[in-house]
Formats: structure tokens, sequence, C-alpha cells
């Protein structure tokens, strides 16, 4: 017989095991505020397209020497750090990188278009601090061209050869030689079977670029799958292998990234060079051997080589790293044959019930945050509608992941972008009664298609434009209007190469961002078994395990947030100088964090005031300014423990 | 950290390496065994016994080629297993349950925590009542004065490790190199050569992990501890009175009477100074066995012999000077105890023992020579320094003077007048004043004085019918009169068996018995109680201290290294920084090459400079590890006398470079300031190329250390055009 006082006790115990197990889910699912997107913002709260930094104009050099307390001969030594006179076509493929470079490292940048008539215009005592030469545009056949490189270089003017001269040049011209620190010319045509790119360079480190089957060849037929995926950085052969002419180095260089020959019996010495430095005591000439400035890579390289150039540098960096699922999630039953075919279930569930847990499981390990960009449906020619739940379900996982679910502007059909936004919003409104989207990922829509699209109701509420990166444009983050800012993203997340590799460390090093999409469009819609997640999700993982362990101290972000610090970027204006161990920059207008990269040789740093920061790897640090002023102590990297 | 606290550190690990290995092992051995033996005596044949052991162990690995740590190891716990087995093979079952016994009953749960905790509690209460109250009662006084002796060698012998930290004698680094190749298994690499004391560096290298650098830097401290120790010990052995070794000790530790040469070698890790340990052990056992009236105690007389032979054949294992002076001990040992040397029966004991302890030491050098290996060069030259006139080593200089004071040869005379034994005996005496008496008279007189008291006291003894103490004070005076005419024996006609300079380290050494035991001799004159006599020696000890402290002591002993301390200082640094693997070569002009072989590569200085003298184009020097380290002497050593102190400069480094290929000259005087002049230009010129490659790694106002962190995939280039190398 049970009595009542037990009774009581146990009724209560049971009630509050209800309130546990199911009351606080209930809660939670109560007090998660699905349909408000919480990544929403006031556009004009940030800096917009009016404060954007522009760089004047650098014709004619200005002294920058400013007075500060203490430490005026520290600041004349670094002051000039300021000039850059390009070399070649302003709108060619270096020419766009280096004026972007100039502008991410707010440098003012004169372009010529040929060697001669920047000497015709140069004026004594009026050096540059350096010139990104377009060896095209430099006639070798002149010798008093060479001279006046030469001179360049004993007037502290660093030289920064964006290609090199044909090697029948360098083959026959000593002066060339000594100027580029080439020793002797090995081959004037030389096929890699890899590339090793050094430490301390680039920022992620040391690299090795060799097809697996050349380390490894236990199961020769995977190798040779794997061999058919490898694409290489700058120039290659029919085949894919990265060829260039072989030069072996003089004293007084330094190489930064070397060719792995084919044949194993070559010296490690005498590995064909792609990226050094000579030193000349005054200044540097850095040469690049095989295309690796061409393309977003150059900006990297001027970074990493503009680092290598002084005791410190220090430049304004975004600090973002995103991760983009465009066409994720998907709600609509399409494509239900081939879904069959290669999944044996639907688009929903594929999403849903697989793709979901995965790529959950590799953001909580790399804390990444996700930005998915929703497609209701890809093929609106079909009669398979979106599903209502479906959409609430996935607000409400995204938002208790803190995700950011923009919208993705793309379909499979030829439906226009007009009417599948008009579409998208009518099932958005029935669903859920409306959403502001935040973020809109264009693909590769014409800028005119976007601007128009962004005048959608939908739309109307965008603060960042997600679009794909095309090479050639090397505007990575911009403003594509007033207040919408426009971002890049590199579909390399379901496709791991050396080439993408190569890039994003480049992009890392210039402006600490990385923007990754992630094709879901081409798992849901497959072109043949690679495609099938099963495969791809492989990729994913190699993506998000490498990416995510090289930059795992820049900051994870989603596009709306990386949009916040792409504005900040932008309108940024600094100065810095150093005296004695001591470097400070003064930021002008500073309204939020903003980022800088500090690289270093032999020095860490001892303490920071008005911010803070964190070791990115040896010789290069993170630092968070969150005021006007930001004072860091330099120490050396290692003192010695017995005195 | 300060390298003086690092050194201090170092000899503390390297004195508690080298005592657990050579006192500490052999007293747990062998306590029973040598149960009822006097504590000095029992502590120096410990002491024999664990040198002797560790020597032979490694002479047997190396010959076997299988000399490692492990082998070595295993190796020093043999005699343990062997004991254990013997003492154990019939109850080893039985021992084990009692050794577990309290494991069990823990392990059964029958014994819990708390009883555990307490019974140990009493155990080790019950022990340190007993250790350091009854069992330590009669030591207290001993180990109090002993203390001090350690604290006076350390003051006078210590200061200069701390201060000085390169190697203070210039030969160390050839028994660096030697003692580098036993870890190679090449013993013998440079011809045969007593290795003993290689072989105990090695052996505290190979199995207690310490640098050989680190051991051959801080030993001396503790190998000079150890002879003083011993020489202490041998006087408690034989001296009547408690306190008279003292007195003899501190004479010898600090008083301010000795030539510097006879001290000054005591601030190097030598072999000679290293063999001196078992010189007065290996006379203590020849007297005790002579002491012994018949051979009724046989156990006693074998203790004796075994200790004397194992003596005898670590002189001759560490040092033929050292088994030379053992053998003028054992001259002097035989007319103090003729009375029992000319007796067949004690002859044929103690030669053969003295042969066996000999054939001991000659075995693995015999072994060697068998088996084609050459006499190591340093032989032949201390053969020749035996059959030269001695004119090298004493100079004409003070033999002119030994002369001119003895008023026998004045200037410009060629005749030869006759010379008569007073004559013959002047520049003897001028030669132990000069080398030993720190040329006063009144010193000379009175340690002459001294040992002709001993001589006498010794035979009055023996008159007074207390043979053995007699025989023991003749033997040592007669030991020490033999020192004075071997310091003398160019001038007396005789072979000069060792050097003069290092004789009179020997006679200096043994004065400080003759005083312990002369003091000794007189108050058991005077007392001849037990207790009176203990306090009489108090009395004279305290009344010698303060003589002492009137007079003045001896000052702390001062060498110069054969580096800067600089130079050590970044060496023990690059040690540290490198320990989990790093790759560095340090390119200097100094000794590292063999002080850091085992850990990284040394590129010779003049090589590196040679290297790019007549620089072409395609000229390349590079150094294929990840560290450079380039050490450079702003005011180089070993400068002449008229350029001490001069700086590195252009016109150093605009003057040749010094040909030839012996380093001793390449690296000293001129030609040093020369290479360091121009490896000084040199970095100037490649800082210059590589401003964020090449940093100040350590320096003073004398020194400066480049450190060059290169890519090993991708090596600098360190030949360059720097101003001052001819360019082609």
């Amino acid at each position: 017989m049970i009595s009542r006082r037990n009774f009581f006790t146990i009724v209560t115990l049971m009630f509050a095991l209800f309130f546990l197990c199911m009351g606080t889910n209930n809660l939670k699912d109560w007090l998660n505020d699905y349909t408000v997107n919480t990544y929403t913002d006031t556009a004009e709260d940030y800096p917009s397209k009016i404060n954007m930094y522009i760089p004047e104009s650098a014709a004619s050099g200005e002294a920058a020497e400013e007075e500060t307390d203490g430490g005026t001969e520290e600041r004349a030594l670094y002051a000039s750090r300021d000039r850059v006179v390009l070399i070649g076509d302003e709108d060619g493929i270096y020419g766009k990188a280096a004026k972007e470079w100039a502008l991410y490292t707010r440098r003012k940048i004169a372009g010529y278009g040929t060697l001669s008539s920047y000497e015709g215009e140069v004026e004594e005592g009026d050096w540059p601090e350096m010139l990104v030469i377009d060896s095209r545009c430099v006639d070798w056949e002149q010798e008093g061209e060479v001279e006046f490189l030469t001179q360049c270089v004993e007037q502290g003017t660093h030289l920064i050869f964006c290609n090199l001269p044909d090697v029948s040049i360098i083959k026959k011209d000593q002066q060339v030689r000594n100027l580029l620190g080439i020793q002797k010319v090995e081959a004037e045509e030389a096929t890699a079977a890899g590339l090793h790119l050094y430490s301390g360079f680039l920022l992620g480190g040391e690299r090795v670029y060799l097809p697996e089957e050349d380390k490894e060849k236990d199961n020769k037929k995977d190798a040779t799958d794997r061999e058919e995926r490898i694409v290489f950085p700058g120039e290659t052969d029919a085949s894919g292998r990265p060829v260039f002419p072989w030069y072996l180095l003089a004293s007084g260089t330094k190489a930064y990234m070397k060719g792995i020959p084919e044949d194993p019996s070559v010296d490690t010495e005498d590995y064909p060079v792609l990226i050094w430095r000579k030193s000349f005591g005054t200044a540097y000439v850095f040469a690049v051997n095989g295309g690796y400035m061409e393309g977003i890579e150059g900006i990297g390289l001027l970074s990493a080589m503009s680092a290598e150039m002084y005791p410190y540098e220090i430049y304004p960096v975004v600090n973002a790293q995103n991760m983009v699922f465009t066409g994720y999630p998907s709600l609509a039953d399409e494509n239900g044959a081939e879904m069959e075919q290669y999944y044996g279930r639907s688009v929903k569930d594929l999403f849903q019930e697989v793709i979901w847990p995965n790529i959950q499981a590799v953001l909580n390990k790399y804390q990444y945050k996700a930005t998915c960009m929703l497609t209701p449906q890809f093929d609106y020619s079909d009669d398979a509608p979106p599903d209502k739940e479906q959409l609430e379900y996935y607000l409400k996982i995204f938002n208790e992941a803190s995700a950011e679910i923009g919208l993705s502007g793309l379909s499979v059909s030829d439906t226009s972008l007009r009417r599948k936004l008009e579409e998208d919003g009518r099932f958005i409104e029935e669903a859920i009664g409306g959403y502001e989207f935040s973020s809109f990922y264009a693909g590769n829509l014409p800028e005119e298609d976007v601007e128009t699209a962004l005048e959608a109701d939908l739309l109307s509420s965008v603060m960042t434009v997600v679009r794909d990166y095309e090479k050639g444009d090397l505007r990575i983050i911009d403003f594509l209007s007033e207040y919408v800012t426009s971002q890049r993203v590199f579909d390399i997340g379901l496709d791991y190469d050396y080439k993408s590799d190569f890039l994003v460390k480049c992009l890392e090093t210039a402006l600490g961002y990385l923007n990754i999409s992630f094709d879901m469009e081409r798992v849901a819609y497959p072109d043949g078994k690679e495609d099938v997640w099963e495969k791809v999700s492989i990729t994913f993982g190699t993506t998000a395990d490498t990416y995510g362990n090289t930059f795992r101290d820049f900051d994870r972000t989603t596009v709306s947030e990386c949009d916040i610090r792409i504005r900040r970027f932008l309108a940024l204006q600094y100065t810095d100088s150093r005296a004695g161990d001591t470097v400070q920059i003064n930021i002008s207008e500073a309204d939020g964090s903003r980022w800088f990269v500090l690289r270093t040789h032999n020095e860490k740093i001892k303490e920071l005031e008005g911010g803070s920061w964190k070791r990115l790897e040896k010789g290069a640090y993170l630092i968070e300014a969150d005021s006007e002023e930001v004072v860091i102590t330099l120490a050396p990297e290692d003192v010695r423990f017995y005195r | 950290m300060s390298m003086k606290m690092l050194t201090l550190l170092q000899i503390g690990g390297v004195l508690a390496a080298y005592l657990s290995v050579s006192l500490l092992a052999p007293g747990l051995l062998l306590r029973r065994r040598f149960a009822g033996i006097r504590t000095s005596v029992r502590w120096m044949a410990y002491f024999m016994c664990g040198n002797f052991y560790i020597m032979n162990l490694v002479y047997l690995l190396e010959l076997l080629h299988i000399s490692y740590g492990p082998t070595l190891i295993l190796g020093s716990l043999l005699p343990f297993a062997v004991v254990a087995v013997t003492r154990f093979r019939k109850t080893f079952t039985l021992s084990l349950v009692r050794g577990t016994r309290r494991l069990r009953l823990i392990s059964e749960g029958e014994m819990g925590i708390k009883t555990q905790m307490y019974q140990a509690g009493k155990n080790l209460q019950r022990m340190s009542s007993g250790l350091l109250g009854q069992r330590m009662s009669a030591y207290w006084p001993d180990l109090i004065l002993a203390l001090n002796i350690v604290m006076l060698v350390f003051y006078i012998y210590g200061s200069n490790v701390l201060n000085v930290y390169g190697y203070c004698a210039s030969d160390i680094i050839v028994h660096n190199y030697w003692i580098n190749e036993l870890g190679n298994n090449n013993i013998f690499v440079e011809g045969i050569y007593p290795f003993g004391f290689h072989n105990v560096i090695y052996y505290l290298h190979a199995v207690f992990s310490i640098p050989t650098f680190v051991l051959l830097r801080v030993f001396c401290v503790v190998q000079t501890l150890m002879i003083h120790l011993i020489l202490l010990a041998f006087l408690r052995a034989v001296c009547k009175s408690k306190y008279a070794p003292y007195l003899g000790m501190i004479l010898y530790t600090i008083g301010g009477f000795f030539s510097q040469a006879t001290y000054d070698r005591f601030c190097a890790s030598l072999p000679q100074e290293f063999g001196m340990m078992f010189i007065f052990p290996a006379a203590y056992f020849a007297i005790a066995f002579f002491r012994e009236r018949g051979f009724g105690i046989q156990a006693r007389s074998k203790f004796n012999l075994t200790m004397f032979a194992i003596s005898i054949s670590m002189t001759l294992a560490v040092h033929f000077y050292d088994t030379i002076i053992a053998g003028l001990f054992c001259v002097g040992i035989a007319v103090g105890f003729c009375f029992r040397c000319l007796r067949w029966s004690y002859l044929r004991r103690i030669a053969l023992a003295g042969i066996i302890g000999i054939l001991l030491a000659v075995l693995p050098m015999g072994a060697a020579y068998m088996m084609g290996a050459p006499l190591e060069e340093s032989l032949y030259w201390g053969m020749s320094v035996m059959t030269s006139s001695g004119e090298e080593d004493t100079g004409e200089e003070n033999v002119k003077d030994a002369e001119e004071e003895a008023g026998n040869a004045p200037a410009g005379s060629d005749e030869k007048p006759a010379i008569s034994i007073r004559q013959r005996l002047q520049p003897v005496l001028y030669k132990v004043k000069v080398y030993v008496a720190c040329e006063k008279d009144e010193v000379l007189w009175f340690m002459l004085g001294s040992i002709a008291a001993l001589l006498l006291l010794g035979m009055l003894w023996l008159v007074l019918g207390r043979r053995e103490y007699g025989g023991t004070l003749v033997s040592i005076a007669v030991f020490m009169l033999l020192l004075v005419v071997l310091q003398g024996a160019v001038d007396l006609g005789l072979p000069q068996l060792i050097e003069i300079s290092r004789c009179a380290i020997y006679l200096a050494y043994g004065l400080g018995a003759v005083w312990g035991l002369a003091v000794d001799a007189f108050l058991f004159l005077l007392f001849q109680r037990k207790k009176a006599i203990h306090r009489a020696s108090f009395a004279t000890l305290v009344a010698a201290c303060v003589a002492l402290a009137v007079t003045g002591i001896k000052t702390p002993v001062k060498m110069g290294g054969g580096e800067t301390n600089d130079a050590v200082i970044c060496m023990s640094n690059i040690y540290r920084e490198n320990r989990d693997g790093g790759t560095w070569t340090i390119c200097s002009a100094d000794d590292e090459r063999q002080m850091m072989r085992d850990y990284g590569n040394h590129y010779e200085l003049i090589d590196f400079l040679r290297e790019m003298e007549d620089l072409k184009s395609d000229a390349s020097i590079t150094v294929p590890t990840k560290t450079v380290y380039f050490f450079v002497e702003k005011v180089p050593l070993f400068a002449d006398n008229e350029n001490y102190g001069r700086k590195i400069s252009v016109e150093g480094a605009q003057s040749a470079l010094p040909k030839g290929k012996d380093t001793l000259s390449l690296y000293a005087g001129d030609a040093r300031w020369v290479v360091m002049s121009r490896l000084y230009f040199w970095a100037q010129a490649f800082r210059r190329l590589y401003p964020n490659e090449m940093e100040v790694y350590y320096e003073t106002d004398d020194f400066v250390c480049y450190r060059v962190q290169q890519n090993e995939y991708s090596l600098y280039n360190f030949a360059i055009d720097y101003g001052y190398n001819r360019t082609g």
C-alpha cells in the first residue's frame, strides 16, 4: 500500500522528469525565433561606399614622414613604405593585382606602360618604395634599362618581377643574370613533378605539392585517379605538370618556392627555383618564374614579398573565414529518378538526413559557421513544389547552429531570375509570413542582373551579395552599390587541388579572407558517380580539414558578419610607425574592431595596448584593434637562457 | 639563469654522479665484506674499487666494441646481480616472499594505507635517530672538519671554474677528442695511451648523459676535491691524533707558501692530476701490509695487497707520471720498512701484488698493441723528457741564476771548477725554491726542515720501539726526499723522470702529509693518552688556523680559458635550445669541434675564410644545417703581449689570411686577429644581404655570436664578396 506522502513524491518526480524531457525541448522550440534573421542589420549603421578608402595619385612622390613622439629616426627608416610604381599595363593581370594590393595595403600606386616611360619621368631623389614590373614592358635589349633597374636597386627601390624575361635573354646577358641573382641557366625548359613552397613566406606554412603516386606507389589505380584531378598553380604543360625554365641561383639569394624535378637524383640544392629574391644590401629584387602572380595569387605574393623587405610589416586584413553552401537547403522533391539511382532517397531526405549531419560535424570540429544559400527549388519547371515544413525545420536548426540563411539566385531551369524571386517570395510568405534575407548568392550572374534582382522586395534587406570568383577579376571584395557589398566566393569546396590550395594561401596572406563555396546543386543534380555525396563529402572533409587546421586562428564568420568586416576594411585608414621596440598603429575613424596582420623577423609581440592579438605562426600575428591607437611592444623571438 | 649558477649545478650534478658510482655503489656492494675496517681506509677501498671497476669495464667493452650507455649500465649492475645470486641462491623464493610481504599485505587488503604510512614513518624515525644520533656521534667532528676542507677546496679551486668557463689547459681538447671517440667504440684513436681518466669521463657521459664538454669543464673541481679528501683519508688512517691530519690538509689547501705551478693544473680536468688520487691509497695499503706483524690475519693482508695492486694499477692506467711517483713512494716504504721488506715473505707478496697491478693496467694497452695500435705521440715526448738534460724544462736562465746564486759560476766563465756536494745541491734547492717554495728561502727551509723533522721523528719512533709508526714516518720522509732529488735530478746527474714543473705538484702535495704526520709524531711524543693527544692536536689545529689567518691564505686560483666565457655561454645556450633535435653548426676558431661533436657540427673558421678567398662567380659555401652560428671575438684571444686587448679592425681584415695547417699558430697572435677581423667584416657584409635572416644571437663588448637560420631545402650560399677577399 503506497502512502500519500510517497505518492506525492512520485508524482512530483514524474512531473519534474516530464518537464526536463519535454518542457525544455518545447521551451527551446518556443524561444527559437527562427523567422527573424539574426544577421539582418541596417546597412546605414556601417561604412558604405562613400566611406571607402581611395588612394591618392602617386605619380609624384611625397615624403610621408611624420613626426610623432620619439623615434623620429626609426620613423624615417620606414616612412617611404607607401609608393609603388607599376611598370606594365594597368589593366593587365599584373597591373590589376598590383593595384588591388596597393588599395588593400593603403599604398599609393602609379602606373607606367614601359620602363623607359618611367625612366623619363623619374626625378633624382624621388625613388619609390618598389617597382612592380611586368618584364614584357622592359626592353631588355637596351643596356640602359638594365642599368636603370640596377640604379633603382642601388637607390633602395625594391624590384618585383611578376614574370621573367625570355630565357634566351637571361642566358646571354650577364647583367640581367646579376640583377635577378641567377648563376646559370640549367635548362631552358623543365617539367617538374611537383612544387615545394617553403615556410615563412605565405601564411599557412610549408607545402609540398607532389602527386600522391610520387610519394607512395602502393595503390596504382587510386594514384592514377588522383593524378587526373591534380591541378598545379602556375604555368603547366599539356599534362598539367608545372613547366618553367630551370635556373640556379647565385649567392645573396633566398628561395621561397622551388620545383621538384622528375629526376630524383637531382640534389635538393639544384632544384629549379620559382620564386626567389636577390639581395643587394640596399634593396631586394624579387623574381617569379612561371606565372604564379597571374590572378588573385599575385596579391598574396606581393604581401609576402613586402613582409620580406622590412624588419616588420603591418597591413590590414578582413579576418573572415566563410563556408557557403550554395543551393542548400532545397525544399522540393526533385530529380527523383537520378536521386533514386544514386542515393535511393529523395533530395529532401538526402539533404536533411545525410548531408546536414555531415556538415554539422565538420563545422563543429573546425568551429566554422555555415552560410546556407536557400534554394526553395532547383527546378521551377517541374510539378514538385517546395515543402513549407522543411523550410520551417531548416530555419529552426540553422538558427540553433548559428548558421546564416541567404537566398540563392540560381536554378537549373530556364526560369528568369525575376520569376524565381517572385515564386520564392510567394512561397516564403505563405510558409512563414516572410523573411528578411541579408545575403544573396548570385553565382556568376551579370552585375546588371544582380542589381535588378536586388530591387525585388524579397531582397530589399540584402546587405551583401556573394558572387563566384572569375579569373581575371581581382576585386575580391567591393561595394556593389552604395550600401551593398560584393564578396567573391571560391567554388573550391568540393574540388580540393594544389592550385586552389596555393590560391587560398595567397588570399589568406593578403586579406585573411577565405570564402569557400560548396555547390550542393551538383549533389542534387549529379553528372555522374563522381558527384555523389559519398565521393564529394571526402573532398569536403579534406577542404575543411586542410584550411580549418592551417588557418585556425582567423575568425569564422557568416557572409553577413563578413560583410561588416569588409565594410570596415574598405573604409579603414591607418598609419603605422616604429620607434625602438614599439610599433604604433593610428587608425582614423575607428568604429568597431579592425584587424591587421603583423609580420616580423625574429621578433614576437610582448604586449599590446588598444586591442588584442593572436599568433598565427612564427613571425605572423593577427591583431585586433579596438581603439584608434594601438601600441605593440615587440621583443626578440627567443632570449638566451644562460647569460 | 646565470652561467655561474649553471656551473654550480653542473658541479653538483657531476659530483653526485661520480660519487654515486665510485663510492656509493661499491659501498653498498662491499659494506659487509669490508666491515670492521677503519672508516677512512674503507672509504679509500670503496673509492679504489669503484674507479677500478669503471675503468676496466669501459676498457673491456671498448675492446669488445660494445661500449654504449645500456651496456655500461648493465655492466655496472652486474656485480650487484652476482652478489644477489650468490647471496640468495638458496633462499631466493623465501627472500622474494619476505621482500614482497608488505606488498602482498597491501594488495590482499590486510594492511591499510594508514598502517603502511604509520609504519614507514616509524621506520624513518628510527633510522634517522639512529643514523644522526648514536651511529654518527663519533663522526661529527670529522664530518664538520672534512666539510670545511671541502669548502676550502671549492673556494680555492672552484671559483675559477665559476668564473672561467673554457678549458683551462690546451691539451684538454685532445682528451675531449679521445673521449668522444670512445663513444664510437674507437679506443686509442691516436695510439696507445693510459685511458683510465678518459674511461671514467666517458662512463659518466654515457651513463648519466652529461655532455662531455660539461664534464671536462667542471670535473677538475670534483677530482681536486677527491685528491684532497684522499690525502685526508690517508692521514686519518696513519696518524695517531684525530686533528693533525686536518692541520696538514689546511696548510696544504690554503697555505699561501706554494708556488702557483704546484696547483695551477688543478683548474683543469687532466689525467695526471686525476691519477694523483691513487698514489696515497697505494702507499697506504703497502704501508698497512708492512705494518702487519706476520700473516696471522690472512684476510686483512690479502685485502691490503689487493687494494695495493688495484691502486698501483690505476696510477698506471691513468698517467705514467703517477706510477713513477707511486714507485718512488714504494722505494720510500721499502726504506722505512726495511726491517720487513727485506724478509722474503713480505717482499715476494708485495712485489707480486705490484706486478699484478701493473699487468692489470698494461693488459688493455698490451691487447691493443698486439692488435696493431701504435703508441701515442705524447708517450714519446714523455720518454724524451726522461732522457733529456732537462734544460728545456727548467730554462737556462734558472740554471744560470742558481749557479750565480750558488757563486760557483761567474758570468762569462767557461772553466768548470770542481763541484762539491754542497755546490751540487745548490741548484736542486734553487729549483725547489722556485717551483715549490714560492721563491722564498724561509719557506724552502720550512719545507725541507719539515721533511727532516719527520725523518728524525720517524727514526726516533723506530728507536723507541714503535716500528710500524716510525716506519711509516720514515717512508714518507724518504719519499719526500726522493721527490726533492727528482726535482733537481738533472743537476745531480740523474735522469729527469718527470717534467720539473709537474714534479713540483707532487712535492707540494706530499708536504701536506709531511706536516700532518710531523705534528702528529711530535704530539705523540708528548702525549701518549688518546684523549690528550686529540686535544693537543685540536689546539695545534686551531693555532695553525690562526697563524694562517694572520699570515694570509692562498688566494683562489685564477687561470685563463682556452676560449672566451662568451663562447661557452653561447654553446650552453645552443645546446639547450637544440636539444629537441635541431641541426646546427658552429663556425669558430675554437674547440667547439670536439666540445659539441655529439650534438652539432663545426666549421673550421680558417677553412671558411679560405674557401671564399679567391672568390669565383660560381663559388659556393653551404652549411647543411638549419642553424649556423658564427663566433666572432671582437677582442681576439691569445694576443701577443704588445697587442693585448687589440680589437679587430679594418687593418686586420686587410691583412692576408694566415697560411699553414697548424691551428695552434693559425689562431694565435696576429693570425687570430686577422682571422677574427675578416670574419667580422664578412658577417657585416652578409648581414647587409640578409638583414632579417642573420641576427645577433649573443653580444658583449668583446664577443659577438651571429645566428643564421636557413631553410634546409634551400641553403644560403655563404661565399660572398665582403670587401677583403679577392674576387675572381
